[in-house]
C-alpha cells in the first residue's frame, strides 16, 4: 500500500509538470514566431552594413527614416490616410449598425449578411473594380459624366489621396466596423432606450443621447481596432499610389526592399517606428475591452425595435445604396473586367472577349500559383485549427502561469502590419540557420498564414470555449472520462462548427493575403494573391483581374460556408 | 441498506483543507469535515463563502494547497504528500448548477456515457439506463436530444447521469437554483425520496437555507472560507453557535441592552438583560449563547426567532417579566397569515408573523412574550 501511494505521489506531479511543459513549448513556439522576429527587425534597424558584408552597427537607418523627405512623407501619408478613413467610416458605421440592430429596417438580416460578405472581398479585387469606374480618363463614371453637356472632363481621379481613402472605406473600414458594431448594438439592454422613450424622447434623440453614449466603449474599441486594421493594408496603396508616387509606410518598406540594393536598415527603422506608434493603441484597446469582451448575452431578447416611420424608405434606400457600393459594384465590375479586351476601356468597338480567361487558365504560371495557393490555404487552415485551438484551450481552460502572456502574444499579430510581419519572418528564416532551408517553400507561407490568422482564430475559438462553459467538460471528467476522452467526445464534438468556421476563415485569409506574403515569396512558392500583384506591376490588368476574380469567389464561398456552419459576426468581437 | 442515516462509516473526510486563488484571502481555509455513509450533508453559506470551492476540491476539479481529502479509505488529495487523484478516478457523481447536459447527445447517450466509459456491454448499458430513467420518470424520452428538455427534466437527467454508475458519493452543486419556486420544492422532495430509497451519500451545496434545512441530515454553515458550525438542521436553528449562523439561518429579532446583576441563575445558565433606549426599564431573560460568562454591566444583545414571540392583545395587563409592549405600525395580509411591523417603545421596529385566527388592526397595542427558554443572550 505504502509503495503504491509512493508511486502515485511520484507520478502525479510529473503529469502536472508535463502539462506545464507542453504549455511552455506552445508559448515558446508562438513567441519564436511572433516576438522574436520583431526583435530581430528592431536589431536590424541598427545594422548598417550592406547585405553580404560583416555587420556594422550605427544609426544611419534611423537617420534615413527620420531625415529623408521620402520616408517622412510616407509616415505623414500613413497617418492622414488612416485619419481620413476613420473619420468618415466611423459615423457611417455607427448609423448603419444602429439601423440594422435597433430599427425596423426591412430585410435587416440580409443586409447584415451583405456587409459580412463584403468584408470578405479581397481589397485588391475591389481596387481593380473601382479603377474601372473612377480611372481619370477611362473610368465609366467619369466618361458618363463627361458625356453630359457643359462638363469638360470627369471629376473623379482614383489615383489620388481621396481615391485611396475612398477605396479603403469601401473595402474594409466600413464593413469591419458594421459587422463588429451591429451585434454589439443588438445585445444592448433595450430598457435603456425604452426608459428614454417613456421619458418623452423621440427616436433620434434617444439614439443620440442614450444609445450611442451607452455604446461608447464598444464604438471606441471598434475605432481602435479599425485604426490598427487600416495600418495593415498594403495592396491598395501599392496599386493606386504608385502611379502618382504616393507612398505610405508599407509600400515604402516594400519599395526599399524590392530594389537592387535593398535598404534593410531604413526599412526596418521605419517598421520599428510604426510598431512604436501602434503600442498606445494596443494598450488602449486592451484596457477598454478587458473583462467586457466575453460578457455573454442573457436570454432576454428585446423584441421591440424603433419604428422608422416616414424615414423607413429613405433609410432603406441609403443602406441599400451602400450595399451596392461595398458589395454589388466590386463583384459586378471585377467580373466585367475579366471579359474586357483592354482593361477599363468600355467604348472601344466590341470591348468584350473570353481571351483573358483562356490566357490565364492556360498559363503555366497560373496553374503553378493555383496549386501553391491550394496547398497553402488548406495547409494553413489545418495547421491553424490545431494551433489556434490549442492556444485558446490553454488560455481558457488551464491554470498555466503564462497564459495571459500567451493571450497577449497570440493577439500581437493583429497589431503588426502584414508587411512588417512578413519582413520579420523573412529575417527569422534567413537569419536562423536551421530554418533557412524553409525559405522559398510553401511551408514558410503557411507559418505566415497561421500567424496572420492567429488573433482572429484564437479569439473565435476562445469565445466558443467560454460559451461552452467548463461544466460540460467537468461533468465528463467526473463521469469517469480521462482528459483525452473528454477532449474527443465532448469538446471536439461541441466545438466542431466553430473550428470549421475558423478553418474556413483562415483558408480565405491565406488565399487572399498579400501583405504578409509579399516579401516571403519566390517564383517557387508564389501563390495567386502575389501573382495578381505581379501582373499589375507588369501592367497586365486583364490577367490580374481574372486572378483577382477567382480569389474573390473563393473568398465569398468561404464566407458563406463559415456563416452556414454557424459563425456569427459577434464571434469576431 | 436501511442503515440509520448519519451513523455508518465515514465516506468522505476533509482534514484541514485549504485553497487560495489569490494572495489576499483563502477561498477555503483549513476546513475539516467528515461525512458518513447514507447521510445528506450540506454546505450552506452566502456566495463567496467557499462552499462551492470545497465541493470542487472534493470532486478533484481543484487541487488543495494544504490538507488532505480521503474518500472511503483512499487518500485522493494530499498537499503534503503531493498526491492528487484526477476526477475521473474518484468514482463520484455530480450534478452541476447548469446541469451540464451534453447538447450533442440524446437523453440515452447522456446517461450511457459514464457506463460506456466503464466498459459495460451494450445490453447492460441499455438495461441500467432504462432503470435509472424510470426511477425519475424520464422513461420513454431516451431518444430526445438533451437540449429539448424542460428545466426539471434536465435536472432529472443530470441526476440520472450522476447516479447510474452508483458512485460512492453524490455531489450536488446548487442543483435547484435554476428552477422556478414551485418546481424547486417538488424536486427537493423528489431528491430526498430518491436519496432515502437508494441510501446514497450526498454532499450538497446551497445558499438557500430552506433547501438546506429541509433536505439535510447535517449542515455545515460556512463563512469566509471557514466552517462556522456543523450540526443537524434543528440544532443549528435552535442553538446557533455564532451570531453569523444565527442571522444566516431564519429570521431573528435582536434587541440590545446591558447584562443586569450577576448572571442571575447559575443553575439554568440564564442571564437577564436590561434593555436600552426607549425600552429602558424593561428586562428580558435568556440563556447565555456564548461559551464565556457575561460580566454584569457589559453590553449584550438579546435574540429570539420571531415565531417564538408570543403575541397577545394588550388588555392593559400589568407589566410582567419577560414581556414587552408594542404597537402594530403596519399590517399586511399575506394569505396564510398576517405580517406585522411592531414598534417597541416607539423606537425599534420588528417584523412578526401573526395568525389569521384573530382579527388585527393597525394601531393595536400588543403584548409580546419572550419565553426565557427560547431567548438567547449574546455579547455585543
Amino acid at each position: 500500500m505504502a509503495g503504491l501511494t509512493g508511486a502515485l505521489a511520484a507520478a502525479r506531479p510529473r503529469r502536472l509538470e508535463l502539462q506545464g511543459l507542453l504549455c511552455t513549448v506552445v508559448l515558446g513556439a508562438v513567441a519564436l514566431c511572433v516576438v522574436f522576429p520583431l526583435l530581430l527587425v528592431a536589431l536590424q534597424s541598427l545594422q548598417i552594413a550592406p547585405p553580404g558584408q560583416p555587420a556594422r552597427y550605427g544609426l544611419d537607418g534611423w537617420r534615413a527614416a527620420l531625415g529623408e523627405p521620402g520616408l517622412r512623407s510616407a509616415l505623414v501619408n500613413t497617418l492622414t490616410v488612416t485619419l481620413a478613413r476613420q473619420l468618415i467610416s466611423l459615423p457611417l458605421a455607427v448609423l448603419i449598425a444602429w439601423l440594422l440592430a435597433r430599427t425596423d429596417l426591412p430585410a435587416r438580416g440580409w443586409i447584415e449578411f451583405a456587409f459580412w460578405a463584403a468584408f470578405f472581398l479581397p481589397p485588391f479585387t475591389v481596387t481593380l473594380s473601382w479603377i474601372l469606374l473612377l480611372d481619370p480618363e477611362y473610368g465609366l463614371l467619369n466618361t458618363s459624366i463627361a458625356a453630359l453637356p457643359f462638363v469638360g472632363a470627369g471629376p473623379f481621379n482614383i489615383y489620388s489621396f481621396w481615391g485611396i481613402v475612398w477605396v479603403h472605406i469601401v473595402t474594409g473600414s466600413l464593413t469591419v466596423k458594421v459587422i463588429l458594431l451591429t451585434p454589439a448594438f443588438r445585445n444592448m439592454n433595450a430598457t435603456f432606450e425604452e426608459a428614454s422613450r417613456v421619458a418623452g424622447a423621440g427616436t433620434l434623440r434617444t439614439a443620440l443621447r442614450i444609445t450611442v453614449p451607452v455604446m461608447a466603449p464598444a464604438i471606441l474599441s471598434v475605432l481602435l481596432l479599425g485604426t490598427m486594421v487600416s495600418l495593415q493594408t498594403f495592396e491598395v496603396e501599392q496599386v493606386l499610389g504608385l502611379p502618382f508616387r504616393f507612398f505610405v509606410f508599407s509600400t515604402t518598406i516594400y519599395d526599399l526592399l524590392v530594389t537592387r540594393v535593398p535598404r534593410y536598415d531604413a526599412a526596418t527603422a521605419l517598421a520599428v517606428l510604426i510598431l512604436a506608434a501602434m503600442l498606445p493603441l494596443v494598450f488602449a484597446q486592451q484596457r477598454l475591452t478587458r473583462g467586457r469582451r466575453y460578457t455573454t448575452v442573457t436570454g432576454q431578447f428585446q423584441s421591440r425595435v424603433h419604428a422608422l416611420g416616414r424615414w423607413r424608405a429613405p433609410a432603406t434606400l441609403f443602406v441599400l445604396a451602400l450595399v451596392v457600393v461595398v458589395l454589388g459594384i466590386p463583384v459586378v465590375f471585377a467580373l466585367l473586367g475579366t471579359f474586357m479586351k483592354l482593361f477599363g476601356f468600355f467604348h472601344v468597338p466590341d470591348p468584350w472577349t473570353l481571351a483573358n480567361w483562356q490566357t490565364v487558365l492556360g498559363d503555366e504560371l497560373f496553374l503553378r500559383s493555383l496549386h501553391n495557393t491550394l496547398v497553402l490555404s488548406i495547409g494553413t487552415a489545418v495547421v491553424a485549427i490545431l494551433v489556434h485551438s490549442l492556444i485558446a484551450y490553454i488560455i481558457v481552460r488551464t491554470s498555466y502561469r503564462g497564459r495571459r502572456l500567451l493571450d497577449f502574444v497570440s493577439w500581437l499579430p493583429f497589431t503588426v502590419p502584414g508587411i512588417i510581419l512578413g519582413l520579420a519572418l523573412l529575417w527569422l528564416f534567413l537569419g536562423v540557420g536551421f530554418l533557412r532551408p524553409l525559405y522559398g517553400t510553401t511551408a514558410l507561407l503557411i507559418v505566415a498564414g497561421v500567424i496572420a490568422g492567429m488573433p482572429l482564430g484564437v479569439q473565435i475559438i476562445r469565445s466558443g470555449l467560454l460559451q461552452l462553459g467548463g461544466e460540460l467538460e467537468e461533468a465528463s471528467r467526473i463521469a469517469g472520462a480521462t482528459w483525452w476522452a473528454t477532449y474527443r467526445r465532448i469538446i471536439l464534438r461541441l466545438m466542431a462548427p466553430t473550428l470549421l468556421a475558423v478553418g474556413m476563415i483562415t483558408f480565405v485569409g491565406a488565399a487572399r493575403n498579400i501583405g504578409n506574403f509579399a516579401l516571403l515569396t519566390t517564383s517557387a512558392n508564389r501563390p495567386l494573391s502575389i501573382l495578381q500583384l505581379d501582373y499589375v506591376a507588369q501592367r497586365k490588368f486583364e490577367e490580374a483581374v481574372v486572378v483577382a476574380c477567382i480569389i474573390m469567389f473563393v473568398s465569398l464561398a468561404g464566407a458563406l460556408l463559415a456563416r452556414l456552419v454557424g459563425l456569427r459576426g459577434g464571434g469576431l468581437g | 441498506m436501511g442503515a440509520q442515516p448519519g451513523v455508518g462509516e465515514t465516506v468522505l473526510a476533509l482534514d484541514r483543507v485549504s485553497k487560495r486563488f489569490s494572495a489576499e484571502a483563502a477561498a477555503v481555509d483549513s476546513v475539516s469535515l467528515s461525512i458518513r455513509r447514507g447521510e445528506v450533508f450540506t454546505l450552506l453559506g452566502p456566495s463567496g463563502c467557499g462552499k462551492t470551492t470545497t465541493l470542487r476540491l472534493v470532486a478533484g476539479l481543484e487541487r488543495p494547497d494544504a490538507g488532505e481529502i480521503t474518500l472511503r479509505d483512499r487518500v485522493v488529495a494530499s498537499a503534503a504528500r503531493r498526491l492528487f487523484v484526477v476526477p475521473n478516478q474518484r468514482n463520484l457523481g455530480m450534478v452541476f448548477q447548469s446541469y451540464a447536459v451534453w447538447p450533442h447527445m440524446t437523453v440515452f447517450e447522456n446517461v450511457a456515457y459514464p457506463l460506456r466509459l466503464r466498459g459495460l456491454g451494450k445490453a447492460a448499458v441499455r438495461d441500467r439506463v432504462a432503470r435509472v430513467l424510470d426511477l425519475v420518470g424520464l422513461g420513454g424520452l431516451e431518444a430526445r436530444p438533451g437540449t429539448l428538455l424542460s428545466g426539471g427534466q434536465m435536472q432529472r437527467l443530470a441526476l440520472c447521469r450522476a447516479l447510474v454508475y452508483e458512485p460512492d458519493l453524490l455531489l450536488l452543486d446548487e442543483p435547484f437554483s435554476n428552477l422556478d419556486a414551485k418546481l424547486r420544492e417538488q424536486m427537493r422532495m423528489e431528491v430526498k425520496l430518491l436519496q432515502r430509497r437508494l441510501g446514497i451519500t450526498v454532499l450538497f451545496v446551497t445558499h438557500d437555507q430552506v433547501e438546506a434545512l429541509s433536505l439535510s441530515d447535517r449542515i455545515a454553515v460556512m463563512h469566509g472560507g471557514r466552517v462556522e458550525q456543523v450540526g443537524t438542521p434543528r440544532a443549528l436553528y435552535e442553538r446557533p453557535a455564532s451570531a453569523f449562523v444565527r442571522d444566516f439561518l431564519g429570521q431573528t429579532v435582536i434587541l440590545s441592552g446591558r447584562v443586569a446583576t450577576p448572571a442571575s441563575d447559575e443553575a439554568t445558565g440564564c442571564v437577564t438583560v436590561a434593555m436600552n433606549g426607549a425600552l429602558a426599564g424593561c428586562s428580558l431573560t435568556g440563556r447565555n449563547a456564548s461559551p464565556a460568562a457575561l460580566a454584569p454591566g457589559s453590553a449584550a444583545t438579546v435574540a429570539i426567532r420571531p415565531e417564538d414571540i408570543r403575541v397577545e392583545r394588550d388588555d392593559a395587563a400589568p407589566r410582567e417579566a419577560h414581556h414587552l409592549l408594542g404597537t402594530i405600525d403596519a399590517l399586511s395580509f399575506v394569505g396564510d397569515r398576517y405580517e406585522a411591523r411592531v414598534s417597541l417603545g416607539g423606537e425599534h421596529g420588528i417584523v412578526l408573523l401573526l395568525t389569521r385566527a384573530r382579527e388585527w388592526r393597525e394601531g393595536d397595542r400588543v403584548r409580546l412574550g419572550f419565553p426565557p427558554e427560547l431567548v438567547s443572550v449574546w455579547p455585543a
